[in-house]
C-alpha cells in the first residue's frame, strides 16, 4: 500500500515538470493522453497486483499471532506452562513473542508461589491444632468436645487446601503416570474407611464387577475417591451404606443413601468452596473441586447419576477404548 | 532425655485393660516440646509410659539406654529429617515399631513413611484416644514383645490359653473360632480380607467350602453378640471382616 502510494506521489512530481516541458509545443491534450498512456496506465496495471500481493504477505506473515492468540484463549483455567511457539513467528515479531512467554512464566511463577505459600500455612497450622486437639482432650468437658469437632474440621479443611496445593502442583509438573488397577484403589480406599465408617455406625462395601486398568497416580486417585466417600458418609444416614464400585467399564464409582446429586449441582459444588448445605460448618469444601481437578488430570469425567446417588470417575480407560474399536470393527 | 519422663504407670485412671500395657515404654521423638509434653501425658491416661525427646542425637542416647516398645517419630526435627534417620537405622538395627507422626500430608507420603520402615502413619493433629487405638494395634502385631492378653476394647483373648473374655464373663470357642478371633484381635480396628482368613485358618491341604468361613464367622459373632456387644464383629461386604477396637 505505501509502496503505491509513493509511486503516485513520485509520478505526479514527474507529471509536473513534463507539464513544464512540453506544454508549450503540443499543448494540453496531447501532454494528457501522454499521461494517460505511460503512467496512469502502467500504475493500474501495477496497483491490482500489488493490492493482492501486499494482502497476501500481511495476512500470511501475522497467521501465526493470530492462531498463538486463539491458543492462548482456549487455555483453560488455571493450567500452567503455556508457551508460544517461537519458531512459527516471523523474524520481526520473535522478540514479542519472547516477552510475551517471559510474562507467562512470571504468571506461572506466581501462581505457585501462591499455592506453596498456602501449602506451608496449612502445613504450619498443624502442629498448633495438634496441642489445641491434645489439650481439648484433656479437658473433657462437654465444651471441649463440641470444641474439638471444630478443631476436626479445621483439619479437614487445613488438608483440603494442601490437597488442592499438591493436585496443582501437578497440573504444572507432570507426574508420570502408571498403570493402576481401578479395584486396588478401591480396596486401599475401603480399608482406609471401612473401620471409620462402623465408628459412625455406617457401612462401607465394596463391589468389583471387572478389572479395569487406567493410566494414572495411584495415590492421587485414592485421594480423589477418599474425597467421594467423605461427602458420601456425610450424607448417608445411621445404619446405611455407602458403597464403593469398580467397572464394569473404567469407571470407580461411590453411591451413597444421600439426596443424589445432580449434573448441575455436581458443576456448582466443583468450585472450590462451593458448599451443598451451607448450615454445615464441616462442610465439604474443597472436596470436590479437588475429585473434579484430578479427574481433569487423569482425562476422566466426574459423572453423577442422581437415581442411583452415585458419583464417580469415568476414565478414558483401557477397557472403554478396546470396546470402542470393536465396534468400528463390527 | 527432658523433664516430663512419666515412668510411673497410671493404672488406676481408666480400669483393667491398662494393666496389660503398663510395662509398654514409648520414645516420642517431637521437636515441639509442648506438644511431645501432651502426647507424653495423654497416652500415661492410657497405660504407657512416654518419654519425650527433642531430636534424633536424644532420641539415639535413649535408645542406647532403654529397651522401648515403640516409637512416636515426628518427621521435621531439627537435626535432621526423621524419614532418612529411619531409613539409616531400621535395616542394622532392631527398632521396636514406629508410629510416624506429623505435619506432612503428602500424597506419596504416607507411602513413603510405610516403605521407609514406619509401622502406622498418622497426621497431626490427631485425638489422644486414637493414637493410643493405633499404639495398641502395634503392639498387637505379631513378632513384637505383645502382651499375653491381647485386647479389643473390653473384649480380651488370651493368646496361649487360647481363651476369649469380654470383661468378667467368659466365651467358649472352638479351635477355628480362637483362631479367627486371634487374627482378627491382632488387626482389631483394621479390615481383614476374607483370603487372608481363608489363608489362615485351613492348611493347603484342606477342602475349603465356599461358605466355610462365613459359617465360623456368623458362629464367632453370635458368641461375641451375646458376651460382648453385637457389633463388636462387622461384615465389610466385599473385602472381608472387621472387629472393632472400642469401649473399654
Amino acid at each position: 500500500m505505501f509502496g503505491g502510494l509513493a509511486l503516485i506521489i513520485f509520478v505526479s512530481f514527474d507529471v509536473e515538470v513534463m507539464l513544464e516541458q512540453k506544454s508549450a509545443s503540443d499543448g494540453w491534450r496531447g501532454e494528457w493522453l501522454e499521461i494517460a498512456e505511460h503512467v496512469v496506465l502502467p500504475l493500474l496495471l501495477l496497483m491490482v497486483p500489488m493490492f493482492f500481493a501486499v494482502r497476501w504477505v500481511i495476512r500470511t506473515s501475522l497467521a501465526p499471532l493470530g492462531t498463538a492468540a486463539a491458543r492462548m484463549d482456549s487455555v483453560v483455567g488455571t493450567d500452567r506452562g503455556f508457551r508460544v511457539n517461537l519458531e512459527e513467528f516471523p523474524l520481526e515479531t520473535q522478540p514479542f513473542a519472547r516477552a510475551l512467554n517471559d510474562l507467562l512464566a512470571r504468571l506461572d511463577d506466581v501462581a505457585e508461589q501462591r499455592e506453596a505459600f498456602a501449602a506451608n500455612v496449612a502445613h504450619e497450622l498443624r502442629t498448633p491444632l495438634a496441642i489445641l486437639m491434645i489439650e481439648l482432650d484433656r479437658l473433657g468437658s462437654p465444651d471441649a468436645l463440641r470444641l474439638k469437632k471444630d478443631v476436626a474440621a479445621m483439619k479437614r479443611l487445613v488438608g483440603q487446601i494442601m490437597m488442592m496445593a499438591q493436585v496443582e502442583a501437578h497440573v504444572a509438573r507432570p507426574v508420570p503416570h502408571d498403570i493402576v488397577s481401578l479395584s486396588d484403589v478401591a480396596i486401599d480406599v475401603t480399608n482406609r474407611f471401612a473401620p471409620l465408617g462402623a465408628e459412625q455406625g455406617r457401612h462401607v462395601a465394596l463391589a468389583v464387577e471387572g478389572e479395569p486398568m487406567v493410566s494414572g497416580i495411584r495415590e492421587t486417585l485414592a485421594a480423589a475417591v477418599s474425597n467421594l466417600v467423605e461427602n458420601a458418609l456425610r450424607v448417608t444416614p445411621e445404619g446405611g451404606t455407602v458403597v464403593i464400585s469398580v467397572g464394569p467399564d473404567a469407571r470407580i464409582c461411590v453411591r451413597d443413601e444421600g439426596g443424589g446429586l445432580s449434573a448441575a449441582d455436581l458443576a456448582a459444588l466443583s468450585q472450590r468452596f462451593a458448599r451443598a448445605d451451607h448450615a454445615n460448618a464441616g462442610g465439604a469444601g474443597l472436596g470436590l473441586a479437588i475429585v473434579a481437578r484430578i479427574a481433569e488430570i487423569h482425562h476422566a469425567r466426574l459423572v453423577t447419576n442422581p437415581d442411583r446417588k452415585e458419583i464417580g470417575l469415568l476414565f478414558q480407560g483401557v477397557h472403554q477404548i478396546a470396546e470402542q474399536s470393536d465396534r468400528q470393527l463390527s | 532425655m527432658r523433664g516430663f519422663v512419666l515412668g510411673a504407670c497410671l493404672a488406676m485412671t481408666v480400669g483393667g485393660s491398662v494393666a496389660d500395657w503398663c510395662d509398654m515404654r514409648v520414645l516420642i521423638i517431637e521437636d515441639n516440646d509442648r506438644l511431645a509434653g501432651l502426647v507424653s501425658h495423654g497416652i500415661a491416661q492410657h497405660g504407657f509410659s512416654g518419654d519425650g525427646v527433642g531430636n534424633i542425637d536424644e532420641a539415639e542416647a535413649a535408645l542406647a539406654s532403654v529397651t522401648y516398645d515403640a516409637i512416636i517419630l515426628d518427621l521435621g526435627l531439627p537435626d535432621g529429617d526423621g524419614l532418612e534417620w529411619l531409613r539409616r537405622e531400621r535395616p542394622g538395627h532392631p527398632l521396636p515399631p514406629v508410629l510416624i507422626l506429623t505435619a506432612r500430608d503428602g500424597m506419596g507420603d504416607r507411602v513413603a513413611g510405610l516403605d521407609g520402615g514406619a509401622d502406622d502413619y498418622l497426621v497431626k493433629p490427631v485425638e489422644i484416644e486414637e493414637l493410643a487405638a493405633r499404639l495398641r494395634a502395634l503392639l498387637r502385631r505379631p513378632g513384637t514383645r505383645s502382651p499375653p492378653v491381647i485386647r479389643a476394647g473390653k473384649l480380651a483373648f488370651d493368646v496361649a490359653a487360647r481363651t476369649a473374655r469380654s470383661g468378667d464373663q467368659a466365651i467358649e470357642l472352638t479351635r477355628r473360632e480362637a483362631d479367627l478371633l486371634e487374627l482378627l484381635i491382632r488387626r482389631a480396628g483394621a479390615v481383614v480380607r476374607r483370603s487372608t482368613i481363608e489363608e489362615a485358618l485351613y492348611r493347603f491341604d484342606e477342602p475349603v467350602t465356599p461358605n466355610a468361613v462365613e459359617a465360623i464367622v456368623s458362629r464367632l459373632r453370635h458368641k461375641l453378640s451375646d458376651a460382648d456387644d453385637p457389633d463388636r464383629l462387622v461384615t465389610v461386604r466385599g473385602m472381608g471382616y472387621l472387629l472393632r477396637d472400642y469401649g473399654d
